[in-house]
């Protein structure tokens, strides 16, 4: 019997409440777990942590979730911080208040709060797998048993890969720009990173220039003018380390008359810009994604078998505890995989196993 | 005895001269920067980047232009990034469009000014009516229009489909982008409201001295309001204007343009404590933050200096602008 799951926002001030019911109740908490007695799946929480519904990313992420709790027959619940580190911590402080095994996979605000939500987990003897922040000299076995794994994705890869399919399509030779990101972001230094890289082994290719446009669409228009007009018809290509950049970089050739004619790619597949791959007249050739619905149902699934004792969290080796996860580059060629959820048999084998798309350790 | 024979005048005259090149002082910076880009590139004053130019100072001077009467209250509106975001989707979602049927032409950039007017007049109201500060006020109806936004957005951005309102924002007209012609119709009817009608004139009344304003018999709350409900009209107008230049609607459209508008009514000379300034003043001190963006851009100077170097310029242009008048800026403790 499936039950159709749901997903529940606790709001900032329910979650405040229940933070000082959480400081208290923790102490306890904290004991059963030393034991980690296995309890029956039916009395485990689900809980998903995420930034905010407001951006496709994460509701495909907590789709993805719910997919797992279909599987599982649980509800799942979700947690939103809106950007607030201190709104994130608080709820999840409060997740241990209700006394049951909670299973808590979420993205960290920022990478110095990772800590304090392992830590709170471990207090509250829930199970948490983080995803995407940490800072990179702390590691899950350095904390407790109760923070089962780290999942991240490696821009570099990613990033030579996009790269290779933009110098492809301008046939290897010529000159591009880049839009980077927020230049202390990690996933952004790493993409830009895998741009060298992939110019390194392509000596037809010239970066004419670099400049940030902080991940914003607005940013990107009025860059790309400004680049426009300074490298007149030189440029060949544009690579953006986001999809948003990527976006307002081709608002800016359209407004200028070259829509379609200087090829650009991006990341994170975000919805309008797998449309625009769709559409090749749009002149944006691929993205990259890092499968947000098996972020949701993979993740949770590990955090879910530590929680149920299935696995044993002691026993992991320091690859499952801290890996990265898989990326494709999303072209025209396999675009119509990635505009709607898949079916939940096609994730199955992940949640049963949630390693399967390891691409080995995070060092 | 004939050292007393100089005119008492030379000294007042002499007073007069440098409080008028004081005056000037942030339309002297922007001339310099001018200078310097030029000298440093001379595609800065090619036809192409002077297009660029008018067209990325349009949507900034929109914002700024309401935003002026607001802060010459003494009030500050926080809301922008938020009313935009509401605007920006009302106006997409009322519009032809990817997510209904609706389809409302003209209609729909009214609508999206109106949203953006009924956030800025409850932001007056609740300031006025219950006395609450305005930055309090205005952050709180920033998160409110954000949170409006959201709920509209659904996860995905809604797509403008009307190619005539698309071109508002991305088309040109004698050569002229589009969206720079409306930002100076809105400048010219914010400079005649300032210069003409009361909301204007007791503005900066209200803006010396609250008190006085009030003995005197102005009826300063009417006059509040109204500045705030301007405040909101123009940040509709901006939304609705962002919104057909990226052919979308979205609660992150917003982004970095409440930093950049107070900056630059602020380096324009207009005073946060309120009474001193105007929307000229601002358009001024948006062109000025929008040369040094493109000219540092076209330097070559590398995006990680970049960011310095724009709030270094700033620093020093608030300095060499604001030193005459260091003890009235009485925020700054």
């Amino acid at each position: 019997m499936i039950r159709k799951s749901n997903q529940r926002i606790i709001g900032a001030g329910i979650a405040a409440l229940m933070a000082g019911a959480a400081l208290t109740g923790c102490s306890s908490a904290a004991e059963d777990a030393g034991n980690a007695a296995p309890v029956t799946s039916s009395d485990v929480e689900l809980i998903q942590g995420v930034r905010s519904l407001s951006n496709a990313y994460h509701a495909n992420w907590v789709d993805g979730g719910d997919l797992f709790g279909e599987f599982a027959d649980l509800e799942v619940i979700t947690i939103t911080d809106e950007s607030d580190s201190q709104r994130q911590l608080s709820q999840v402080r409060a997740l241990g208040a209700s006394g049951k095994v909670f299973a808590l996979n979420v993205d960290p605000n920022t990478s110095s709060d990772t800590e304090a939500i392992v830590n709170a987990v471990t207090d509250a003897g829930g199970f948490v797998v983080t995803q995407w922040n940490k800072p990179d000299d702390l590691f899950p076995w350095d904390v407790s048993d109760n923070w089962v794994a780290h999942i991240s994705f490696d821009g570099r890869t990613s990033g030579q890969e996009v790269s290779e399919a933009l110098f492809d399509e301008i046939g290897g030779e010529g000159n591009i720009i880049a839009l980077q990101g927020i230049l202390d972001n990690v996933p952004a230094k790493q993409r830009f990173e895998g741009l060298q890289n992939a110019l390194a082994d392509a000596p037809g290719i010239t970066l004419l220039e670099d400049q940030t446009a902080n991940y914003s669409r607005s940013e990107a228009l009025t860059v790309t003018q400004t680049l426009l007009a300074k490298h007149g018809g030189q440029i060949d290509g544009i690579w953006a380390a986001n999809d948003e950049m990527a976006l307002g970089a081709i608002e800016a050739l359209r407004a200028a008359g070259l829509e379609g004619q200087i090829p650009v790619v991006g990341f994170d597949a975000v919805p309008e810009a797998l449309e625009a791959i769709e559409d090749p007249a749009s002149g944006y050739i691929a993205t990259v994604s890092t499968d947000p619905w098996w972020q949701g149902g993979a993740g949770l699934a590990i955090a879910y078998q530590a929680a149920t004792g299935e696995i044993d969290v002691a026993k992991l080796s320091h690859e499952q505890r801290a890996f990265y996860g898989s990326q494709t580059v999303v072209t025209v060629k396999n675009v119509a995989d990635y505009l709607q959820a898949p079916p939940l048999d096609k994730l199955v084998p992940d949640f049963e196993n949630p390693w399967l798309r390891s691409q080995g350790a995070i060092k | 005895m004939t050292h007393t024979a100089a005119p008492p005048t030379a000294p007042r005259f002499a007073a007069a001269w440098k409080r008028r090149l004081l005056d000037g002082g942030p339309l002297v910076a922007l001339v310099a920067l001018i200078l310097i880009f030029a000298v440093g590139n001379p595609a800065f004053l090619s036809p192409g980047n002077m297009g660029i130019l008018l067209s990325q100072l349009a949507i900034p001077l929109v914002i700024a232009t309401g935003l002026t009467f607001v802060i010459l209250l003494g009030g500050i509106d926080l809301s922008i990034e938020g009313v935009m975001a509401t605007s920006s989707l009302v106006f997409v979602l009322t519009a032809a469009n990817d997510r209904n049927d609706i389809s409302l032409g003209v209609g729909a950039v009214v609508l999206g000014i109106l949203a953006g007017t009924a956030m800025g007049t409850a932001n007056g109201v609740l300031n006025v009516r219950f006395g609450i500060p305005s930055f309090m006020v205005t952050l709180g109806m920033g998160a409110i229009g954000i949170g409006i936004a959201t709920v509209l957005f659904g996860g995905r951005s809604p797509r403008l489909l009307d190619p005539a309102l698309k071109s508002i924002g991305t088309g040109n007209t004698f050569g002229i982008a589009n969206i720079f012609l409306i930002a100076v119709i809105v400048l010219a009817i914010g400079y005649l409201i300032q210069r003409f009608t009361k909301i204007g004139r007791y503005g900066y009344v209200i803006g010396g001295d609250e008190g006085i304003a009030k003995l005197s018999g102005v009826k300063v709350s009417r006059y509040k309001i109204a500045a705030f409900a301007i405040g909101g009209t123009t940040a509709g107008i901006a939304g609705v204007l962002v919104g057909a230049q990226l052919g979308v609607g979205s609660p992150t459209i917003s982004q970095g343009f409440l930093f950049t508008s107070i900056t630059a009514v602020v380096l324009g000379g207009t005073l946060l404590t309120g009474g001193r300034g105007g929307v000229i003043r601002s358009l001024v001190g948006v062109a000025i933050i929008i040369v040094l963006g493109n000219g540092l851009i076209l330097m070559g100077v590398d995006s990680y200096v970049q960011i310095a170097v724009q709030g270094l310029v700033i620093i020093a242009a608030v300095i060499a602008t604001g030193w005459r008048l260091r003890t009235r800026v009485r925020v700054i403790k």
